[in-house]
Order: structure tokens, then sequence, then C-alpha cells
């Protein structure tokens, strides 16, 4: 065989293995073990801080809003999806039954019109529903500006709350 | 007002109708574009030197050192605007290392390699060692130390290895034809694999990047031996560029057929798809598809070509014309590539809204990020053609070997 024929082989043969020592080098310490993955992304994920509860946790105090809840629109709703994660406060809360609840344990209490129209704004991407049908699977939308916008009188605005229940609108 | 309805508006400004949620944003941005653009021009380029080498078009051989280079320095940059596009360049190598035979891209990383390194750096290598033995003899310095590490410190050029090399140059040719089909080819299969994606979603998807890739390849590697003969003060081959602009007069009717044909199919077979791309096309592709990929990039090169095979203008004038039209086509086959990456998303797979886009300049997906990774392999094949020059290479007729 040619000497650079030799060499040429030489010089894959080298790469070749400079390739595989690297895979094994570089290849995840525990990858392939549960699957085509890293199995320790598992317990990684595990062990990242949660933050968010089940609607259940919440009931245990506050059963009577819930039974509000379920009657009107927003039965399908999680409470966390208006007042936040809750698992701190589902936990230890209880330890402060007389009103002290700290404030790193407080829930967010939405009550302006901006809350609201985070999911009611009128949305031109949005199907359009009837008033008088009772559906949860679709949004009533409203046009903020022209929708009650305040007082005419004392251009105080009002809230969206003034007149609809957030837990059964 | 609040931020974050602040941004809620600037987002639904963007839409028109109904989209879903996850479509107001496109996530395959210009970049994505660059990636089938650039992997298009180094098969081109590498179709055009197997003409001269396997099909034995001689009168190529002034372009086949070039397109060589040209098909390597594009290959070498090839994934770069994929990692640059996925952002997160010190993972990159997990698709050598962690490959699954399920995933298209895993397996791409084979293929590139494959063609890199089997393919293109192969036949330069047997194609340019004796030049490169010949060269270490007569540099010093830096050149000298190239040519020795890139011969492997060999030093026999006798006829028999170089017959030799010729033999192995000849073979590795032989691969790389459907190892480029295959290349360029998965590009189109990508796309083409996407079910759910009507605008993507044909068989005939690898076929057309195919084509187009040949079309684009050529008018590159025309367009570089234009501009290097200019600035060496050489002497075009006129006999070798009307040869070329013929190949190319060729391919772009069987790539302008192809798409033709895909457009019928889809017009005839009217799917329920098809009023949305309907008012796509007419809509915001109107521009880049008729008036850039179609007008300028197809039929006015198409016509031009066509009007040179029976009456031929001064060889000045074609030499100009020439250029102008391998820069429409490059254009133009960037915008094709334009129009199926960013046309694809610009519609709602509930066929009842559109999303827009719009290139940014600065940041990661930004078309000075484009810019760079279009610009980086023409630094590198002026490395390329200064370190091994085709011009100074000794003759070698690759047809003798083989007959």
């Amino acid at each position: 065989m040619p000497q650079h024929i030799k060499r040429l082989i030489i010089a894959f043969s080298l790469f070749l293995a400079l390739f595989l020592v690297l895979r094994q080098v570089l290849r995840p310490e525990s990858f392939g073990e549960l699957g085509h993955f890293r199995a320790k992304a598992i317990p990684e994920n595990a062990m990242r801080p949660m933050h968010y509860t089940v609607t259940d946790s919440c009931t245990k105090c506050h059963g009577g809003i819930r039974s509000e809840k379920d009657k009107g629109f927003h039965k399908n709703l999680k409470c966390e999806v208006c007042h936040g994660p809750g698992l701190k406060h589902a936990t230890y809360a209880g330890q402060f039954k007389n009103g002290a609840l700290p404030d790193s344990l407080k829930l967010y209490k939405p009550g302006e019109r901006k809350d609201c129209i985070i999911c009611h704004q009128l949305n031109a991407a949005r199907i359009k529903i009837q008033f008088d049908t009772i559906n949860t699977t679709m949004i009533h939308q409203i046009d903020p500006v022209k929708h009650n916008p305040g007082d005419p009188d004392t251009k105080e605005a009002f809230k969206c709350i003034d007149c609809h229940s957030p837990h059964q609108p | 007002m609040e931020q974050h309805l602040q941004d809620l508006y600037e987002v639904l400004s963007k839409v028109d109708g109904y989209v879903y949620p996850n479509e107001i944003e496109l996530n395959w941005s210009i970049l994505i574009v660059l990636y089938p653009y650039i992997t298009g021009l180094v098969a081109g380029a590498f179709i055009l030197a197997s003409l001269e080498r396997i099909f034995k078009i001689r009168i190529l051989k002034p372009t086949y050192g070039i397109a060589l280079l040209t098909a390597f320095s594009f290959m070498l940059v090839a994934t770069m605007p994929l990692v640059s596009h996925l952002g997160k360049p010190l993972r990159a190598y997990e698709i050598m290392i962690t490959p699954h035979s399920s995933s298209a891209m895993a397996i791409f990383g084979f293929v590139y390699l494959w063609y890199l390194m089997v393919v293109l750096f192969l036949e330069i290598w047997f194609d340019y060692r004796r030049d490169m033995v010949i060269w270490a003899g007569e540099t010093t310095g830096f050149k000298r130390f190239m040519y020795r590490l890139l011969s492997l410190w060999t030093t026999d050029i006798s006829p028999k290895s170089v017959a030799l090399d010729n033999r192995i140059g000849y073979i590795v040719t032989v691969i790389g034809v459907p190892s480029a089909f295959l290349l360029h080819g998965y590009v189109g299969f990508i796309f083409g694999s996407i079910k759910a994606n009507p605008w993507w979603s044909t068989v005939l998807m690898p076929v057309i990047f195919l084509f187009s890739a040949m079309v684009s390849g050529i008018a590159l590697v025309m367009g570089i031996y234009i501009i290097l003969s200019k600035i060496r003060r050489q002497v075009i081959d006129m006999n070798c560029l009307d040869t070329i602009a013929r190949y190319l007069f060729y391919i772009l009717i069987i790539d302008f057929t192809l798409e033709g044909l895909d457009q019928i199919h889809r017009i005839y077979v009217a799917e329920e798809s098809f009023e949305a791309l309907h008012k796509l096309v007419f809509g915001q592709l109107f521009f880049t598809l008729f008036i850039v990929q179609g007008f300028f990039g197809t039929i006015l090169p198409l016509l031009t070509l066509g009007t040179f095979q029976f009456y031929k203008p001064r060889a000045e004038i074609r030499k100009v014309i020439y250029l102008v039209l391998s820069v429409l086509i490059l254009i133009g086959i960037f915008f094709m590539r334009w129009n199926v990456v960013i046309g694809g998303q610009l519609f709602s797979k509930s066929f009842y809204g559109y999303t827009s886009y719009k290139v940014g300049m600065i940041g990661a997906e930004g078309y000075l990020m484009a810019a760079i990774w279009l610009i980086v392999p023409f630094l590198i094949l002026s490395f390329l053609l200064w370190l091994l020059p085709p011009w100074k290479k000794i003759e070698t007729d690759h047809g003798n070997l083989e007959e």
C-alpha cells in the first residue's frame, strides 16, 4: 500500500478514535439508563421547588367560596389562575388563624379592571360567544373602553367587581 | 397601561384573524432560511464539480477547483445558522454524541460529517496532494507548514501514486454525487415530512430543494469565477462560462417545472388549506414569491439564458449579463427558501388567520447575524484560494484514467 494512503488511513482512524473517546467522555453519566435521555434529569427536575397546589387544598378553609364558584362560569378555573401560586399559603396559612398573616404568605386579590381584561379583553383572534348561553369553554369578551367605563359625573372608573362577583360572575 | 397588557396589544397587532397562541411568534427565523440556502449552495457547487469529473465535461475544467473549494467553504459554515439559532453552542456537539435514529436532525449530523470528511475533504485532498507536496518544496514559513501538514508529510509524487490519487478521487466523486443528493434531499425531507403544514407537506419537497440547490450552487460558482477572473486580471474562458450557463439553463427549467407542478397540483387538488394558502400567496408572500423568486429569480434568467442559446451577444456583454443573472438567481433562490420557511409559518393551522414576521437587525435572530454567516464562507474561500490556488495546479486530465 502506498505511503500516503497508509497515512490517510491512520489520520482517519485517529479522527474516528478521537470521536469515540470524546463520545465516551462527553456522554452524560446516566444517559440511556431509563431510555434515550439522561436518567438523572428526572430527580433533578423533581428537586425543583414547587409553587402550585391543588384546588382541594384551598377548599379545606375556603369551602364557601368553592361552592359559590362551582355554580358559575368560573367553575372550571383553578383558584390559582387568578390568585397566583398558592402552595406556600396552603401549607402555612393555617397557623395564623387570627388574621395576622405575614405578607409573604398573602395571595394576590385581583379586583381591578386590568385583572379581568387579561382574559375578557375584546380579542379579534378569539371566537365570539352569545352572552345568554352558559358555556364554560369560551370566554366572554368586552371592550374595556366602552363597557361601563366609569361614573359619568365623577369620572371615577368602575371596577368589574362592583357589578360582577368574581367567584360567580 | 400595565406592561403585560401593552405586550399583549403589541402581539395582537401582528395577528390577523384567528391564530393559535403558539403561532403568533415565528419559531423559525431568517437563520433557518439561511440553513437550507447554504447547504443548497454546497450541493450545487459540488454537482457542478462532478460534471467535470464524472460526466467528463472537460470544458468546465477552469471551474472544477473553484467549485470544490466553494462547496468546502460553505460546508464548513452550513450548520452555523442552526447553532446560532438554537443559541446553545456549547451543547451543539450532543447531537453527535447521543444520536437517535428517529431524529432526522441527529442523522443529519452524520450525513453532514460524511459529506464534509469523506466526500469533500477526500476529493480535495486527492486532487491537491501532489501539488501540495510540490508547493511544500517551493514555499517557506506558514504556507510550507500548512502544505506539509495537509499532505500528512508525504513526499511520494511518482506517476503511479498520482494515478492512484486520481482513481480514488474519481471513486470519491462517484460516491459524492448521491451524497450531495442525500444532503440536500434531506433538507427538503425535513420540511416535506411536517404533515401538519400543508405549505410544506409534499413529497416533491426534497426534489424541489435539490434542483433549486443545483441552480443556486451553479450560479454561485459562475459568479465567483467571473469575479475571480476579474480580480486576477485573467481572461475568462467564455466557452466554459457559456457551458455553465447552458447547464444552469437546463436545471433552471427543471426546477421551474417542478415548482410549477407543485403549485398546479395544489391548485387542482384544492384541499381544505387551499383558500388560506391562496390568500397567503397573494398577500404577504406576493412580493417575495411572484416578484423576487418568480420574476427576477426564475423567469428573467430563464428568458435571458434561453435567448443566449440561439443568439449570443458580444463576450463582454455576456460576461456582465452572466454576473447579473448569477446574482439574481442567488437572490431568487434565497427567497425561495424564505417563501418556504417563513411562508409556512405565516398562516394559522386553523386556516382562519395569519401572523406576520418582521426581521430585526441586531440580536441572535437578526439579519446582521445572517449576514455574518453569509460572509464567513467567502472569507474561508479566500483563504483556501490563497492556500490552494486551483490555477497553479499542474494540469491533470481526469479523463485519461477511467477511460
